[in-house]
């Protein structure tokens, strides 16, 4: 049985799964993320955030968005209500110019967190070689340095130790210039659950956590993004 | 990982294609230039002990043998049978094969030459294949190609290539997409003993018998200590990794793998899809499996023919021991950029008995698990040198660099080194000779590579083939921990 979140949207004939959905399914597979709350007004989010801890950042929820940076879909760095209240308004009026037919579901507020690495942590269907897994340096470079490192699900927590030590974003886990090294058995741990997520959940073609945030503390998805495989077309396609 | 497919069936149909009783050759023509002839005078020049046949629809003797006009008249046992006739014509013949096979019980292997199948990527030849196949198929008759060289087994003597009739015994088997490929590493290995063979086989385009079932076999062949791949594409490359992951623990796979395969269109991509080249995949997964990737033929050759020779290291601390200036600082470099690799850190104890049967000129330990032995060396030296090292327990492999001058004795340099490497007890420390200046010192390579020693031309390549080897050797200790 597919988790109720992937039900729902392949009912709906869409092709990916919105932010808060994939936080659903990363949370019934342990998978840690930061915390958020979607909201449908400027006051709502004010109240999230407030309850939350600045700074935080608003991010769009819509079906027919995808890449939500490419719309003005994403406002980072948050300090205060007044701001999270202009804000708010001013994502609205952006995604409206720049995806008129979309259809905007709310608002996502979320605590922005910091740490030592900002990671990638992925996993895909791949036609030759199944469920995948996939890490490397995260954050707004990530195609550029194309750091990453893979291996077939499942795998235990060795084995994605042994994946992430491959990277070069493993020697900024382990605390460059004065950083306090990050919890990199966290990072496997994060590793080996997605690999248990693509098994179990058969309908997924791509996932995507970029970046992942690891810290001392552990480590915590802060952008998810669930491709589904449809049947024949990709169902509905986002618009952005 | 090993939960993730259904374990597969035994390999034992295999063993008619590299243990069969008789042979018959389909293709067999008088005319010297065919390569049905060719392939039958290999077969009947090496020791195999079986009966081969040659098949002829008209001619009474091929090459001094009676010769059959079918597969159905062939009067003793034929466990295998070699086709190198046109493409519609092996799908008679393949009838001819399965009929044989319901009356008689043998005809269990087939090795299909010849060319003109699903490789030309036409319907026609995709139906022929499919022809060819089916009644050997549904009786599970094993088929070897089409287009491939087919086997070559040098403990049975069965041979069914065109290419190369017989090469020297040894632990090494190769698998090959491409039959060019592995004669091409055997041709050049040769002259200097450079490796010796189990088993070839070249699988062509794959109708049956595949790489991920061949590797599995050969993880259980008591002959093959190595096993060499060479891979372009495969359909289910994850059953490839699976199987390879459960002979690693055992012995090494080292793989060469071309065409890099472009990624399909995606509906929507993300950051992972975009990221994951198949290439990148197959990276993580052969490190997953325990699997020694080649990225250049080169180094191809340079692995499997080590591991071929020396047993494995158990730590990755190198001392350099070099005769020859600038190759021996290459060495180090190289060591030092490997990643895996570092130099040995000498006792006051060894550099002490270094000293003693060094010439003071020698530089010992600058930097530290290195040693300049100048080239004033002499031949016995270079033994009393290499025990002293090998004895040290600070040490876990040899880089010898040494090339010898006119005035030493090419042999009695080799002979030093040989029964230094000899005479350590077992489990040994691999020694790698770098003799520069090729095949002007062949006479000191055959030496060494007949004693167990891989030579190496290129320090570099002596240094990174010991590096691979090293992270090889973790893998294991670590599986079977």
């Amino acid at each position: 049985m597919p988790h109720p979140v992937i039900a729902r949207a392949l009912e709906q004939g869409r092709g990916f799964l919105l932010e808060p959905e994939s936080y659903a399914l990363c949370q019934a597979y342990g998978i840690p993320h930061a915390p958020f709350a979607t909201c449908r007004t400027a006051e709502e989010a004010v109240a999230a955030a407030d309850r939350m801890g600045y700074p935080v950042v608003l991010k769009v929820v819509s079906p027919h968005i995808l890449h939500k940076s490419d719309v003005g879909g994403v406002v980072v760095g948050l300090r205060s209500g007044e701001e999270v209240a202009a804000a708010y308004l001013q994502l609205l009026e952006a995604v409206s110019r720049a995806a008129p037919q979309a259809s905007v579901e709310g608002v996502l507020v979320q605590r922005m967190e910091r740490g030592s690495a900002e990671l990638v942590v992925g996993g895909l269907v791949d036609p030759q070689f199944g469920p995948v897994v996939m890490v490397g340096s995260g954050g707004v470079l990530v195609e550029l340095l194309r750091d990453v490192s893979f291996r077939l699900a499942p795998l235990d927590l060795e084995e994605a130790l042994q994946q992430l030590a491959e990277t070069r974003a493993h020697r900024l886990l382990q605390g460059l210039r004065g950083n306090p090294p990050a919890d990199i058995r966290a990072v496997g741990e994060m590793l080996v659950r997605v690999g248990e997520l693509l098994l179990a959940e058969q309908d997924i073609q791509e996932l995507d956590l970029n970046p992942v945030v690891a810290g001392p503390e552990g480590c915590v998805a802060v952008d998810a993004r669930v491709i589904l495989r449809t049947e024949g077309s990709a169902g509905q396609l986002p618009l952005a | 990982m090993s939960e993730l497919g259904e374990a597969p069936r035994t390999a034992r149909s295999l063993d008619a294609l590299f243990r069969p009783r008789g042979v018959a050759v389909v293709g067999a023509s008088p005319d010297p230039g065919s390569p049905g002839h060719q392939i039958l005078r290999f077969a009947t020049q090496t020791h195999f002990p079986g009966a081969v046949y040659p098949v002829h629809p008209s001619a009474r003797e091929v090459a001094g043998l009676r010769a059959y006009s079918s597969v159905l008249e062939v009067p003793g046992p034929v466990d295998l049978v070699v086709l190198a006739v046109p493409a519609r014509v092996c799908v008679e013949v393949a009838r001819q094969i399965a009929q044989r096979h319901d009356e008689r019980g043998d005809a269990a292997a087939v090795v299909v030459v010849s060319g003109g199948f699903a490789e030309t990527e036409t319907p026609e030849g995709r139906a022929l294949q499919e022809a060819l196949l089916e009644p050997l198929r549904s009786r599970g008759i094993r088929v070897v190609g089409p287009n491939c060289m087919g086997v070559l087994d040098t403990h049975t003597g069965v041979t069914t290539t065109f290419d190369l009739g017989t090469y020297p015994e040894g632990g090494l088997s190769l698998i090959t997409q491409s039959g060019a490929f592995a004669i091409s590493f055997l041709q050049w290995a040769r002259p200097l003993g450079m490796v010796g063979l189990a088993k070839l086989v070249s699988v062509g385009n794959m109708a049956d018998v595949d790489l991920t079932e061949l590797v599995r076999y050969l993880g259980a062949d008591p002959h093959t200590r190595v096993i060499g791949v060479y891979m372009e594409g495969i359909r289910d490359a994850r059953a490839f990794v699976l199987a390879a992951r459960e002979v690693t623990p055992k012995k090494p796979v080292v793989v060469y793998k071309a065409g890099r395969t472009e990624l399909g269109a995606r509906a929507a991509s993300s950051h992972t899809g975009s990221l994951a080249g198949r290439d990148e995949i197959y990276e993580g997964a052969f490190r997953q499996a325990g699997v020694l990737r080649a990225h250049r033929v080169s180094e191809f050759y340079d692995l499997v023919r080590v591991l071929e020779k020396l047993p494995l290291p158990s730590g990755n601390r190198v001392c350099v021991c070099s005769a020859i200036g600038g190759p021996g600082t290459i060495c180090v470099d190289e060591v030092a950029a490997s990643g895996v690799l570092q130099l040995a850190h000498l006792s006051e104890a060894v550099r002490e008995a270094l000293r003693r049967v060094l010439a003071p000129t020698a530089t010992i330990g600058r930097p530290d698990g290195y040693l300049d032995m100048t080239g004033s060396i002499r031949a016995q030296t270079h033994g009393e040198v290499l025990r002293v090292v090998l004895e040290a327990p600070e040490v876990d492999a040899v880089l010898l660099l040494t090339t010898p001058p006119a005035f030493l004795d090419e042999e009695e340099v080799a002979e030093a080194i040989l029964s230094a490497y000899r005479a350590q007890p077992e489990p040994r420390k691999p020694v790698l000779p770098v003799l520069t200046f090729g095949d002007t010192v062949a006479r000191a390579r055959r030496r060494l590579e007949a004693g167990g020693l891989p030579t190496f031309e290129f320090p570099d390549a002596a240094v990174q083939a010991l590096a691979q080897v090293v992270r090889y050797a973790r893998y294991r200790a670590r599986r079977s921990s």
